[in-house]
């Protein structure tokens, strides 16, 4: 389907839901449950999304095509529940084609669910467990279509590296060419192929299983997490758990909110990243526990009337047995405005470098160094109905361009 | 002489006796409390919320003078909910949204009497961000950071209009003698109305079943 028919469709589409507003709220309503007098309660909610993406190739990101062109029909049903007022559960389920926009098969998958008790009556301890996202960061609590600015997630959530998860590195020319430094050209489908095993320093929300304790202590917010599942694990990681019992990833992040405009967080995260599949082809003496990947982060967030903005740094480090020690620097700054109550636009800057690991004698590079900053305009039309474009121009890691570009757009109904 | 009868006309006006209405509204049943969203939110905040149960506005349809003074109210949010749930004001009240809450809300109208948005402030913000409500209809307020909340403003072109208790007994006092038309709002779907005749110092009894 051509880009402009799809954003022509969804115009038409939004102007015919726009009349029926007080339908949402009345379904809303209807999908709201309650019993003891509203102490238990529970509400299922909703995104219907419509994606389209015009790209050049190779795409970047987690963009998992080999053609120009790609449609994502996606349907997310959340369902909440609240009993009495210690205790909260939820569930995220998700019908699409793939957790990552792709050509795969539709399927239905159950993202998260998640329990939360608060033992006393007070916001100083929470404990949750279940498969949820990471805490680490600011970007997972509004990573969701309709509050997320952008389409695609920021650089470090989604900016492959040459690391993989289903093999160990045995050699730095093998990471170049993971990295595909070296060995190329690399064909779009070679490309789109290898997204599925190659390693982001954060795979998107990272709905890994475990458990998590929080709580806020005056202006001091806390959270830390054990889970199946480093950062960096994939999807079809998530599906697996127990492939990391042995080797669990932990995280931890400490935030300051010296006023209501402001959060100032610091998070650390340190796990094995390697599936069951790689034992085969680790260095000789060393376990997946070896393989560890570790991260320090830093984030700001800020907000006052029209204006939003969120900044992450992670750091960075792959541990490899033989070979050293993988390090990258990535980074975005993201700024929202709304120039009317329906209108508003968003800008975000991108970028990663990577350290060097020697190699006879030389220390190379093991990674391309890319920027790409995004431009993304949204529109809504009603309280539930929103229109996203997004325009993205990135350098580095594009193949055999310097530059790359990505035009996308989503149609995102909320229910 | 005739200036001295239409002296004692516009006194005899002014110091009628006010006619009052009293009466029940039936009331839809009572709408579940809703479900805060918290799964990103990893800290629970909330995990009572204050009920809302259906209430109905009552107000007389006619020709009224504005109010000679600029009238302020105020929706208040306060634990993630905005405090009251129905709000009824005559058209040039000035609404303000004060937050009484340690987090940041979003209030936010798309409604076509009175489209709006405040963005993000503080709870020590003054002035109190709000907004002139300029002309009649219903207003739909909602948060752009909490999905669950959800108010109502509806704004009228009369003085005359109370909210009604939560069994949907109303009284409407300070009334003027005439022909009117009494109106029950209940929901954005549903108003009832009723011709009335109020006479001086009357004590009028309608029920909107």
């Amino acid at each position: 389907m051509k880009l402009p028919a799809l954003i022509a469709g969804l115009l038409l589409s939004a102007s015919t839901l726009a009349a029926d507003d007080d339908f949402f709220d009345r379904l809303q309503e209807l999908l709201t449950v309650s019993a003891g007098e509203g102490r238990v309660r529970a509400r299922a909610s909703g995104t219907l999304d419509l994606e389209g993406y015009d790209l050049l190739q190779p795409a970047t990101g987690l963009i998992q095509t080999a053609g120009r062109r790609l449609f994502v029909p996606r349907a997310t049903t959340f369902l909440d529940a609240q009993f009495g007022p210690r205790v909260y559960a939820f569930a995220q389920l998700r019908v699409d084609r793939g957790f990552d926009p792709g050509r795969r098969p539709i399927e239905a998958r159950l993202d998260e669910y998640a329990v939360r008790v608060r033992p006393w009556n007070s916001r100083y301890l929470n404990l949750q467990v279940g498969r949820f996202g990471t805490i680490v960061g600011n970007w997972v609590n509004r990573h969701g279509s309709w509050t997320d600015p952008f389409i695609t997630a920021p650089g470090p959530y989604e900016n492959l590296t040459g690391v993989w998860d289903t093999e160990a590195v045995r050699s730095t020319g093998l990471l170049l060419r993971w990295s595909h430094l070296r060995g190329g050209p690399y064909s779009p489908e070679q490309v789109a192929a290898e997204k599925a095993v190659r390693l982001p320093i954060v795979w998107g929300p990272a709905y890994a299983t475990g458990a998590a304790v929080s709580g806020d202590i005056g202006r001091i917010r806390y959270a830390a997490e054990i889970k199946l599942g480093s950062l960096s694990s994939s999807p079809e990681a998530w599906l697996h758990a127990r492939e990391h019992r042995h080797h669990p990833s932990v995280s931890g992040r400490l935030a300051w909110r010296p006023s209501q405009m402001w959060e100032l967080g610091a998070s650390v995260s340190e796990g094995s990243y390697l599936r069951e599949s790689a034992d085969a082809t680790l260095a000789p003496g060393f376990t997946r526990g070896d393989y560890r990947q570790r991260v320090v982060a830093q984030d700001i967030v800020f907000a006052w009337r029209h204006l939003q903005v969120w900044t992450e740094i992670f750091a960075a480090r792959f541990e490899i047995p033989t070979v050293g020690n993988a390090d990258t620097i990535a980074y975005y700054a993201e700024a929202k405005y709304k120039f009317t109550p329906q209108l508003s636009g968003a800008l975000r800057w991108n970028q990663q470098i990577h350290g060097t690991l020697p190699e006879r004698g030389l220390e190379r590079t093991w990674g391309k160094d890319t920027w790409r900053v995004d431009l993304a305009p949204a529109f809504r039309f009603t309280p539930h109905t929103q229109l996203k474009l997004q325009y993205s121009l990135q350098h580095g890691d594009a193949g055999t361009r310097t530059y790359t570009r990505t035009l996308a757009t989503q149609f995102t109904v909320r229910y | 002489m005739i200036r001295r009868s239409l002296l004692l006309v516009v006194l005899g006006a002014v110091s009628a006796p006010a006619a009052t209405i009293e009466g029940r509204v039936t009331l839809p049943k009572t709408r579940s409390t809703p479900v805060v969203n918290q799964r990103y939110e990893i800290v629970a905040k909330s995990g009572v919320l204050s009920t809302n149960p259906p209430v109905a506005v009552v107000y007389l349809e006619g020709s009224f003078p504005q109010a000679a003074r600029p009238v302020v109210a105020q929706v208040v949010q306060k634990d993630l909910t905005f405090i009251p749930s129905l709000l009824a004001v005559q058209v040039g009240t000035h609404v303000e949204f004060p937050n009484h809450d340690d987090t940041f809300h979003n209030v936010f109208s798309f409604s076509p009497a009175k489209r709006f948005d405040l963005g993000r402030y503080r709870a020590d913000e003054r002035p109190v961000p709000g907004q002139l409500f300029d002309r009649p209809g219903l207003v739909t307020l909602r948060c752009d950071v909490h999905e669950h909340m959800r108010a109502l403003i509806l704004v009228l072109d009369t003085p005359h209009f109370v909210i009604t208790a939560a069994d949907g007994a109303f009284r409407l006092t300070g009334l003027p003698a005439g022909r009117f038309t009494l109106k029950a709002w209940i929901d954005s779907k549903q108003t009832r109305g009723q011709a009335v005749e109020l006479g001086a110092a009357t004590v009028l009894r309608v029920d909107f079943p």
